[in-house]
């Protein structure tokens, strides 16, 4: 048992030894294909241990650590809290069903958007990209300072509102309500569910599309039958991106504070209650859901988007 | 079924003009095939049937109605495509069922109608499959079955036996041929492949640059081509210079009589298909330069007097013949056609 102990060590030990010396001189072209897959992750694996999988398992040690600023002892009390008080369970509520009608408002937008960029010759094509694809590289601070210029107290819509209905200004003003949050939300999101539904339609067969037409289809019925299947891939796979994207906004709802969501709460934890552990048990929470909503979408769908 | 004409129709896409005053009318139960090389407009006049392009000038008509503004789906037209373009989501039977369902065929009659299609194309056990799983073959007798399910005013068929293996391809149009001709159905065949137009189409329409260069009974596309692109384009020509003189054609390395159908004088092109050149037994020796075994025949290239090429079809028998051999030709003035210089 003992010489089987020491055999199985000493087997792996040359086994190490054989792949570290087959990936500094490697013999095959497949050890060469092996020692360009290692070299190309390293600098990605390197980060993702520094970035990701060490402050990940602290956060997640924290979340059980009796003491609120420290990992120390262990206790399940902080999950507890979520589960059980209804001042959380409230803002996960808020968190599920905001993101969910952004996304869902989004997607509605962004379909008939792509649509018309990838079927139609449009003029300026060029410019018209550039200006829907903005909101992806603007801060969320930034889109909620566009939604305050627009919806403020003196914004440039509530004037217009406030001439038109006879109101005053700070009664038709959204800005800081659900409502002005939401169009910051759908501002950043729009974008991120266009840009895979452009790549999803490029792929579209456009002769199948033709051959329903020649059958007698309607454009609309043409969308139906023909095009809506063809992209729901890519629809379901903007959902999910888009659905994750809602549940992480933070600058945006940071500024403009409509409605208490997750990011916003696990901020205060840290910043106004120094509640460590807490703010750790939330993040841990909303990490493993949105991986956890990510993969079951996989699974379960046609979708097309990575975890 | 119909006729359909497209008349002094031109399609300009920008500066480029993709259809150049073309008119064709096409009986009613009547094969046209447009053929042409790549870019000469035929699908783009095909689109124009279709009624996925609109004309910049000229009239499209069905049984003399202007169709030219009325949307592809109100044109009743069935069209197959080179790419199948089959809808993937459907099973081949809804594949079939879907052009009587947008016309708003009961559901029994449509079931019953596309059985019927598949079972005259020889599918009927494919009723079921998925599209993504059948060969090229199949998916190409399923886009017909699927455009003849709508009892089309016209069946438009953009290159469907491209990508089909050589063997396939003749079997199949043999089929489409047999089938078109059963159904009586008018057609539009376009396709660059000038053999299949002419052993399946009644009339064939020749392309070039977006112009019609010709448009004919196939042996009349072959036998008196209307100009140099023509006699080019379908099949292989010998094209040569000479000169007609008091009815005589004047050939540089040698004299015949001018075809008696020529009332031209002076500086003519006239073409001599290969063919049509009896090998062995004749006044005129060329000198055999390239061979190029073909299977049932050989072709031979081979440098007249003069220096000017001339291609032959040689029989098997002679496939002892080598390049540097001389071969003795006759050129016979019947089978020497002068045409329209395109020049």
């Amino acid at each position: 048992m003992g010489a089987d102990h020491v055999s199985t060590d000493t087997r792996a030990a040359e086994s190490v030894q054989a792949t570290l010396k087959s990936l500094v001189s490697p013999a095959s072209e497949r050890q060469r294909e092996i020692r360009r897959i290692v070299a190309l992750c390293i600098p990605f694996s390197i980060l993702l241990v520094f970035s990701g999988v060490f402050p990940l398992t602290e956060m997640f040690r924290i979340s059980f650590s009796e003491s609120r600023l420290v990992t120390e002892g262990f206790t399940v009390e902080y999950y507890r809290t979520l589960v059980t008080d209804p001042y959380y369970r409230n803002i996960a509520f808020n968190t599920l069903w905001f993101a969910a009608a952004t996304t869902v408002t989004s997607i509605c937008v962004a379909v008939p958007v792509a649509h018309a960029l990838e079927k139609y010759a449009l003029p300026a094509k060029s410019v018209i990209l550039t200006v829907l694809s903005f909101p992806n590289s603007l801060p969320g601070i930034v889109a909620a300072f566009m939604i305050i210029i627009l919806f403020g107290n003196t914004g440039v819509l509530s004037n217009v509102f406030a001439f038109l209905s006879g109101q005053s200004r700070i009664d038709v003003a959204i800005a800081t309500s659900v409502g002005g949050l939401f169009f910051a939300y759908i501002y950043s999101m729009i974008p991120r569910a266009l840009l895979l539904l452009r790549g999803t339609y490029a792929e579209v067969n456009t002769d199948a599309e033709e051959a329903a037409r020649a059958l007698g289809a309607t454009p609309l019925q043409t969308f139906r039958y023909v095009t809506l299947p063809q992209i729901k891939p890519g629809v379901i796979g903007a959902f999910i991106l888009v659905f994750r994207t809602g549940l992480a906004i933070f600058g945006t709802v940071l500024i403009l504070k409509g409605l208490l969501v997750w990011t916003l709460q696990i901020d205060r934890e840290l910043a106004q209650g120094f509640n460590i552990a807490q703010a750790s048990a939330m993040a841990t929470v909303w990490f493993f859901f949105v991986f956890g909503f990510t993969v079951l979408a996989l699974r379960y769908t046609s979708a097309e988007v990575s975890i | 079924m119909s006729e359909v004409s497209l008349e002094n129709v031109t399609k300009r896409f920008d500066s480029t003009v993709a259809v150049d005053d073309v008119s064709i009318d096409i009986d009613d139960g009547e094969v046209m095939g447009i053929v042409g090389p790549s870019g000469c407009g035929k699908t783009t006049a095909l689109r124009l049937v279709a009624g996925f392009e609109t004309p910049t000038d000229g009239a499209i008509r069905y049984d003399g109605e202007d169709v030219t503004h009325v949307p592809p789906e109100n044109r009743n037209v069935g069209l197959v495509f080179q790419s199948y373009a089959l809808f993937n989501n459907m099973s081949v039977l809804k594949n079939v069922t879907f052009g009587p369902k947008m016309h708003g065929v009961s559901k029994r009659e449509r079931r019953e109608r596309a059985e019927e299609l598949l079972e005259l194309l020889d599918i009927e056990e494919l009723a079921d499959r998925d599209p993504k799983t059948l060969s090229g073959g199949q998916q190409q007798r399923v886009g017909l079955a699927r455009a003849l399910a709508i009892e089309p005013h016209i069946l438009l068929l953009d290159e469907p036996m491209t990508g089909l293996d050589a063997k396939l391809k003749q079997n199949l149009r043999q089929e489409l041929g047999q089938l078109l001709e059963d159904l009586g159905i008018t057609t539009l065949y376009v396709t660059h492949d000038q053999e299949q137009a002419m052993s399946m189409c009644d009339r064939i329409a020749v392309m070039n640059e977006g112009r019609l260069e010709q448009i004919g009974t196939p042996a009349e596309i072959y036998e008196q081509p209307a100009n140099e692109f023509v006699a080019g384009f379908i099949g292989t020509a010998n094209l040569l210079e000479g000169t007609i003189r008091d009815g005589t054609l004047s050939l540089g390395f040698g004299e015949v009589d001018a075809p008696e159908t020529t009332v031209e004088e002076g500086d003519v092109t006239v073409l001599v298909r290969p063919d049509e050149i009896p090998v062995g037994d004749g006044p005129l020796d060329v000198e055999v330069t390239n061979l190029f075994y073909q299977g049932e025949h050989v072709q031979a290239t081979a440098e007249l007097p003069d220096g000017r090429e001339l291609t032959l079809r040689l029989d098997r028998s002679r496939k002892t013949v080598g390049t540097g051999d001389t071969l003795s030709i006759d050129i016979d003035p019947s089978s020497v056609h002068v045409i329209q210089s395109t020049e």
